[in-house]
Parts: C-alpha cells; structure tokens; sequence
C-alpha cells in the first residue's frame, strides 16, 4: 500500500532527529512501504509496529486560494461541489465552506461592529482546505489511517473504505473544513476534484483560484487547535522524530 | 424511497397554530401535479379556505411553498412563494402571493420541507422553529415588538448562524395590509406580513443539513447546469451590455448589464476593478449592479459587492456602503437591495438636492432600507411612495386629515428632498399612526374606501401608474404593448410577470428578436419594439399566454421569474437563442421523471388558471372580462394626444385591446365573452374537480345564465 511519504521528507526527517547515520534511506524506504523487518533493529518497531501509522506525508502539489473581498456569497462552488461530485445539493457536505460565514462571519450574530457577512459589513470568508504540510492534522487524527496524499495532486483525501465514521479528523482540523456525510456515515474532505476544482470553474466572480501549493496554515484565524488529537500509538510516532532539545543527539 | 424524489425534498409541513399540532404530508403524493411554490398555494386555498375567508381570519392560510429546483445549483433558484388571502386587493381581499428570495427556501428544503402551511392563529406571539425533522413553536413574547434586524439576530443566537429567518416587523405586528416578511436581509414577500402578524407569528427560523438529491446522472446535471450558465445575460436575463465593447457585436443602453471593464467595486476593501472578458463565466457576478444601474455612476464608488438568492449568479442586490449616513442619521454605514427596495427612501421625493442619481438620492435609499426592511414596510412596488405624493400635491391629503395631523408632519423636509423626512413618515405608515398612517397602511384602495376618493382619480392618471384593485401596473403598455395589458389584467395584486419583459428589454435589435420570436412563438409579428407598437395579433396573445405560464411555472419551481426565461442569450455563435425547453430539462433530471416542454408547460397553465379559478370563486362571478380583467383609463391617452400605434407613444386603442383580450382568451380556450375557463380547459388541465365546483357554484361559462357558450378549447 503506497503511502505517499516522499523520500526526502524522511531523510529530512531523520536527520532532525539526529539518526541520518544509523538509517539507510532503504530502511526508510521500507519503512514507508511498512515493511517492518527493515526498521526493527533501528529500535523503530515499538512506534510503528506491524501497521506502521502514518506520520508524514509530502506538501500537496495545488491548493485553493480564496479572495474574500470578492466573494459574492453566492454558494455556486458548495453546491458544485457536491452536486457534481455527489450528485446531490448539500451544503452541510461541501468541502468548501460558504453558508457559515454568509450571514454574520465568525463573530456570530452578535449584533456587534465586528459582525461579518450579509448582515455585518458584508464580507464573507470562504473556508477551504489548506491541504496542510506536515504535520497534516486531521490525517495525523485520524486512528484508521484514512487519511493519505492523492499522488496525482497531493491533496489530503478520505479513503472512504478506510473510514469508519469517528469524526476525529474533523474535530482535528484546525479550519474546520472537514464535512461528515450523514447518509454514509463518512468523513468528506477537498480533494481538490482530482486536479480540476469544481468550485473553482462555479464562481461567478473569480474569487477562487487553484494555485500551486504553499503554506497558508500560518494565516488567517485558524477554528480549532492544531494539533488537538493524536492517536496514542502515533504519538510515540511523533515523539520519534521530534525529540527535545536535550536528548537530540545532534545537539550534543 | 427517498431516491425517487428528487428535486423535491419529499415533506409538506402544515402547522396549526391554533391547537399547536404540527404535521407533515407527502409533497409529491399532494402537490406533484402543482409542482410547490404558488401552484401549492393555491392548491391549498382552493382545497382549504372557503370562499369569503378574510385575509385576518384565522381560517385563511398562509402557504410558504418553494419548488424542485430551489437549493440546487440551478441559477437563479432561490424563490419562495408565500400565498394567501392577499389584504391589498381591493375593493375585497382574493388570492395572491408574495414572492422572497434570499436563503429560505433552500433552507426549508434541506431542512427536508417543500412548503409549510401555516393554519389558525396562536394565542399568543409565536415564532417556529425548523431544524430538520425538529419542528417547535416557540415563545416569541421577547420578540414582539421588534424589528425584523433584531427578531432575526436574536432567532440566529438561539438555532446558530447558519438559520434562515423570515421575519416581521412592526408593520406585520400591526396587521398592516402593507406589510412585508423578510429573510436574508433584504429579501422580502410584500403583502403577507399582516397575514403572519395576525396569526401571531413573528418569524420562522429554519435550519437543514439534509440534501436536495438530483435523481438523474450528475454528469449531465453538471453540464446542462453549464449550460444554462453560458445563455446568461444580467439582471433581468438582459444579454447585451449597456456600453460600447469590442467584445460585443451589440449594446443597448437601457441594459442592466453594466459591469464595464474598468468600473470598480469601489467599497471592497481592497476596492476590486472590473476587468477581462465581460462573457468569462466566472465573472458573471460583475454584469449587474443594481446601485449603479437605478442610481447611477456614483454608486460604483460604493458599492462593496453584489448579493443575492442561493445558487444565483447574477447578484441583483447590491450591498452599499456609505459611511455619510453613519454620521448624518446615525443609522448604518451598510445598506442593501434591489429595485423598489433599494429605491424605497429616495421614491418618496419628487426633487432631491442633487438629483435622482445624487448623493443626497443615495442617502435618502439608505434611510429607506434601513427603515423599512426593519419595520417591515411594504411599498406595493412604489405605489405607496406614488400615492402620497398624489395625495399631497392635488392638495387631498390637507381635506382627508385632521389639521393637527397635517401640521405635524415635516412636510418642509418632503419638499426640501431632505430624507430626515422618512424618520417621521415611514414609521408613521408601519406602525399605523394617525389618519394618515392607517390609510396609507391599508394600500391604495384604503385611499379609496377610507377616504372616499373614487378610483378614477388613479385610473385616469398616467402619473399614478395605478392599474387596478388597489396596485399599479408591472411591466405593461410601456414594455410590451398589448402583452403587457393583457398580463396586467389578470392578477388581483400587480402582475410580478417578467417573462415578457424580459425578452423585448434584453437589448438585442429587433431584427435579432423578431427571428428569435418565429421559433419561440411561431410568428416575427409576436414582438414590437417598445413604444412603436403594431395593432393586436394572434402571436402577441400566445406570447402573452405564453408568458404568463412561464411566470407560473417559474414561481412553482423555486426559479426566478425575474431573471428568467432563458430564451435569448448572448451567445453571437447561437444566434443570440437561449432555450425554450431548460425548465423541463432541469425538472426531468433533478426528479427523474422525464418531463418536456409541453407537458411542463400544461401545469404551468393548470397552476395558473387554478389562480383564475379561486379569483372567480371568491368574486363569486364568473365574468372576468367585465368585472376583473381591466385596464386603467390612462393607457388610452397620451400627453401629446399623439395616436396609437405611432413611433414614440405607448398609448393602446381600446378596440384594439378588446381584440387583444379576445385572441388571449381564445388562445387559452377559455370563454370569450366572460374571460372565465370553461368545463373543458379544466378538465383538460386535470382540474375537473375544480371545473365541477365551479359550476355548481354557477361561476362556469354555460351555467351563469350570462354566457355565450364555451369555445372550444384551443391546443394544449
Ligand atoms: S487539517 Fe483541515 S485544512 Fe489541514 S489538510 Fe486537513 S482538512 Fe485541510
Ligand atoms: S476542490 Fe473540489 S472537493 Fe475541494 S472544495 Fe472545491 S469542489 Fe469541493
Ligand atoms: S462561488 Fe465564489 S462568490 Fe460564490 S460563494 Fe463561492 S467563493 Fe463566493
């Protein structure tokens, strides 16, 4: 099973946490394919174990972009999305969000100066997918692994088959971008349509592009906190790589 | 199954506020063959509310039905129809409907709703609370009394911020007959308020996560949704711009289409300039700007973006900020509407400091939103502001109110143009103070009953643009001749028909339209350039026929019948055609039952003469033409007295409109000398119970004693 973690991310990886000299890149190598028997005498086995959890995964090639000052709250791209991806008109499913922020923004209906959207001061923020780089938190979330890179466009998809509905990944994502499809009792997130971005071709007012991927998880005010859950064994996982400061070999 | 509905979302919910029962029905099973929206509504009124039901009787209902394709990706869904015993009709209230945009009714859909029924009335202020499946009337005690801003934002704390409100406001409360319901803002139903205020009901707050589920290939869905994407033109399916491009072999302008490269947003913070290729797709939202089109060039400078219905492109409201209102009336910066509606304060004015298109205009529409979108004030399509400035120019009001009461009003400021004036007027008429504020509140015809002004004052005054039954014409003589009268003629409120406009306005020349006008209608002839009209023909009366079920058809299938139909476009390569057949095309892919033009088109023209038919009933006569379908004194004038059927009058000839009615009613198979529907048409409709009660009731052709026989019924 193809994992999608890039080569050179673990190298990179490794070398952070200071075991470059103790690691072939072949191990990894196997590493990532799960292929056990390569990493056990690295002292890895008990992090990964026989169903190695899924850590890392490499940038995604596009991304969203969405200008707000644009947007006309129209909801031409939720529905797109689901219409033409699911076949059905659901904007609680869209993998973009619009119908939140349309009447008041994230201040709610407070009534207050702050107040957004249609009955603020009119702007409505579009909430998209940033296709997070590592660590990718609602992947990391998720405890079935679920969550894995599209090779085509690396954008952070749901494999259907693999969720088992636990909603961990939507409580992780720091955007709140993460939709639950009721009827299948599954997580739904951008895939970004494969490479030819449904809501993007729907605007009517050019407010989304689809642009080559870049960190855009430092902007913007986030809806959740990062990082908020991680499965235990992945933990251990995590722990492998980013070791404290005093234990890091390289720092002695 | 769920899947076999599609496009519906499969449940009626009827409320009675009376006992507090809260049921639902099966949509499809009840109403399938009236399609929602006022095709419900009627349905419901006809089945449920006996002949001579007042408007504020308990036993009136109020009918919120939406349609198949609302809260799909369709453009331009988003409608409502709320219909009811309408209070403005006049001299006695019949059926009628108002129509929202907005979210609600994608909303009620996802909530799992097709319409809601709202029946009895509460003991008490009520507001209904929808989420899903959870259906609860809840205690609005807190809310009465308020505006519909604050009614709104204090239901959206309660249910979330992602509930659509419809509300009333004060105006409602009071049971004005010019009241408004108002969802998202600026969305509102006119005429209905009153009818909610006297059930008690402040507001409905819905909330879905469900789907509106397309039953055909969403492949084909997703190109036909393209498609009609493409036959866009702007506001009002205008399909030429209204300026000079090298882009477009036409421009015309009196077209709404006014987003001209280099214009900007200039209120988006950053401001946002129009650039590009006008036709691009995906700038289709930047063609219309409804503030600069009614107000002119200046309003560019504030305009923050266009807004408007679900899944609409075209965003034909306008959000405005001008931050000079902030610090001259201390109301807010931001504004926003269309129309009537972004027009309200300025229509007030016969002169303003500055001009129509000034900044003082400006500020006097900023007042005027802010007042009457939250006191829920209804305009009646600028009749209201008509009236009173009849009233007080012939120097009547100053002999229909008491001294006192004409003193105390500002009347310096009306005639200065100074808006400070619509703090004193507009709350006066919403909340239904003094002489002056009741009777303007009834509508027009409260002018007449009230007052004792005979309705000829109105008809006979081409400046009033008084039509009949208490409400001025929509799009007649002026737009589209003998079309335009005859759709004028056939509802109790104004007309809310755009399918005619729609096409003679697009700005194509007539040439283009004339051979758009032989495919669609069968005949050059069923098209004149307005105001240089030909005498009546047999093309004009199934232009207007056909029309007319279109606008049916539209308000019963959640569509907007103010941007539609689609049968011109602004594609060069297709010869400016749309396509005729769209409405049956989405209706059969989004329920799955294969539908086409023909038969689509027959429940149009079963929806609307089920609306003929209640008019009847509740007139409790059969003679139409006589008594019904009328057309004002001053269509057959003309200042200048220039003749009809000269280049540059819209004057009409009565023996000419007289014709006109007698091919529209021929063309609709209905019974000439009465204009009423025969046995056959309703049996032919599928509205033979209809048919039968009528005659029992003697109001069909052949059972009043007054008739001349049915004509044979013309092709379906
Ligand atoms: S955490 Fe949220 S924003 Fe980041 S990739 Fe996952 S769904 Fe997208
Ligand atoms: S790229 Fe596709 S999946 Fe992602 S939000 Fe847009 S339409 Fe939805
Ligand atoms: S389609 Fe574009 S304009 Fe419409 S809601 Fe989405 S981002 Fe906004």
């Amino acid at each position: 099973m193809k994992r999608g973690i890039h080569p050179e991310l673990i190298e990179l990886a490794a070398e952070a946490a200071g075991l470059e000299a103790a690691l072939s890149r072949r191990g990894f190598l196997m590493f990532s394919a799960c292929a056990v028997g390569g990493i056990t005498a690295l002292g890895l086995c008990e992090a990964f174990g026989a169903d190695a959890p899924l850590v890392i995964l490499d940038n995604a090639k596009g991304m969203l972009l969405a200008d707000p000052t644009r947007c006309v709250g129209c909801q031409r791209c939720e529905l797109a999305c689901t219409e033409f991806n699911d076949g059905r008109a659901q904007p609680t499913l869209s993998r973009i969000k619009i119908d939140r922020s349309l009447y008041f923004g994230p201040e709610g209906p407070t009534g207050g100066p702050r107040m957004q959207g249609s009955w603020g001061n009119g702007l409505v923020v579009q909430g998209v997918c940033r296709q997070c780089p590592h660590p990718v938190p609602c992947a990391t979330a998720c405890p079935q692994d679920a969550i894995t890179d599209d090779p085509k466009t690396g954008a952070r998809v749901v494999n259907a088959a693999a969720c088992v509905g636990c909603r961990m990944c939507q409580r992780a994502c720091p955007w709140n971008v993460i939709s639950f499809d009721e009827q299948r009792q599954k997580s739904s997130k951008c895939f970004l349509c494969n490479g030819k971005p449904k809501c993007v071709e729907a605007c009517p007012a050019e407010a989304l592009r689809y642009v080559p991927w870049r960190d855009l998880t430092r902007e913007g005010e986030k809806g959740g906190v990062l990082l908020s859950l991680i499965p235990a064994n992945k933990a251990k996982a995590c722990a492998e790589c980013h070791v404290p400061s005093g234990r890091n070999p390289a720092a002695k | 199954m769920a899947a076999a509905t599609g496009g519906f979302a499969g449940k009626v919910l009827r409320v009675d506020l009376s006992t507090g029962k809260i049921s639902t029905q099966d949509t499809v099973e009840k109403y399938g063959d009236m399609l929602g929206g006022t095709g419900m509504g009627y349905r419901v009124l006809w089945d449920e509310v006996p002949a001579g039901t007042g408007p504020f009787d308990p036993a009136n209902k109020l009918v919120f039905a939406t349609g198949v394709l609302a809260g799909t990706g369709v453009p331009c869904n988003g409608r409502t129809a709320v219909t009811t015993i309408f209070p403005t009709v006049w001299p006695k209230a019949l059926v009628g409907s108002g129509h929202m945009g907005g979210q609600f009714a994608a909303k009620l859909k996802y909530a799992g709703y097709d319409g809601i029924i709202i029946e009895g009335r509460a003991d008490r202020p009520v507001w209904l609370f929808i989420r899903n499946s959870r259906v609860e009337i809840r205690d609005a005690s807190r809310l009465w009394g308020s505006g519909i801003r604050r009614a709104t934002l204090e239901i959206s704390q309660e249910m979330g911020a992602d509930c659509a409100v419809a509300a009333i406001g004060q105006a409602g409360e009071k049971l004005a007959p010019m009241a408004i319901v108002a969802n998202s803002v600026s969305h509102s139903a006119g005429g209905v308020g009153g009818v909610m205020g006297s059930k008690n009901l402040k507001a409905i707050g819905v909330q879905g996560s469900g789907a509106v589920h397309i039953a055909g290939d969403k492949s084909e869905w997703e190109k036909l949704v393209k498609f009609h994407l493409s036959i866009l033109g702007a506001n009002n399916q205008h399909v030429v711009p209204s300026f000079p491009t090298p882009q477009s072999e036409y421009y015309n302008p009196g077209s709404r289409w006014v987003g001209e490269p280099g214009k900007r947003w200039g209120a988006a913070e950053p401001p946002i300039e129009i650039t590009g290729n006008i036709y691009d797709l995906n700038r289709i939202a930047f063609r219309t700007n409804s503030a600069a089109f009614f107000l002119g060039d200046n309003a560019w400078k504030h305009t923050v973006r266009g807004n408007g219905c679900t899944a609409c492109p075209i965003r034909c409201h306008t959000i405005v900020k001008v931050p000079s209102v902030a610090a001259k009336y201390g109301i807010k910066e931001m504004g926003q509407n269309t129309c009537t509606g972004l027009l309200f304060g300025r229509s007030f004015f016969k002169k303003l400091p500055g001009g129509l298109k000034g900044q003082t205009a400006l500020e006097a529409c900023m007042v005027g939103m802010h007042l009457a979108d939250d006191l829920g004030l209804w305009c009646n399509y600028g009749q209201l502001q008509r009236d009173l400035m009849k009233l007080y120019h012939d120097g009547l009001l100053k002999t229909k109110i008491g001294s006192d009461e004409y003193a105390s009003i500002p009347w310096d400021k009306y005639e200065a143009g100074d808006p400070d004036f619509l703090f004193d007027i507009i709350p006066r008429i919403a909340e239904r103070k003094g002489e002056l504020g009741h009777v303007l509140s009834l509508g027009t015809g409260g002018i007449f009953s009230k007052w004792g002004v005979p309705e000829e004052s109105w008809t006979k005054d081409h400046a009033s643009l008084y039509w009949k039954m208490g409400h001025p014409k929509h799009h007649a003589n002026e737009d589209d001749g003998q079309c335009g009268v005859i759709i004028n003629t056939q509802y109790n409120r104004d007309s809310q028909c755009h399918s005619h406009c729609n096409f003679v306005r697009n700005g194509l020349p007539l040439a283009v339209q004339k051979k758009l006008a032989e495919d669609i209608w069968g005949s050059a002839d069923a098209v004149d350039a307005a105001g240089n009209y030909t005498p009546m023909n047999a093309a004009k009366a199934r232009r207007a026929r056909w029309s007319l079920v279109r606008k049916e058809l539209h308000d019963s299938l959640g569509l907007c019948n103010w941007m539609g139909p689609w049968v011109a476009s602004p594609l060069k390569e297709r010869g400016y055609s749309g396509d005729d057949s769209l409405e049956s095309k989405f209706y059969s892919l989004a329920t799955g039952r294969k539908t086409d033009r023909a038969e689509l088109d027959l429940i149009g023209e079963r929806i609307f003469t089920l609306h003929r038919a209640l008019t009847i009933r509740d007139m409790g006569r059969a003679d139409m033409r006589a008594a019904h379908d009328l057309v004002p004194e001053w269509v057959y004038h003309d200042k200048g007295d220039t003749p009809p059927f000269t280049k540059g009058t819209i004057r009409m000839e009565q023996a000419d409109i007289a014709r006109a009615m007698d091919l529209f009613y021929e063309v609709m198979g209905w019974d000439k000398a009465l204009g009423a529907p025969t046995m056959e048409s309703y049996a032919r409709l599928g509205l033979a119970d209809v048919g039968k009660g009528l005659q029992a009731a003697k109001l069909t052709p052949g059972s009043t004693g007054g008739s001349t026989g049915g004509t044979p019924g013309s092709k379906g």
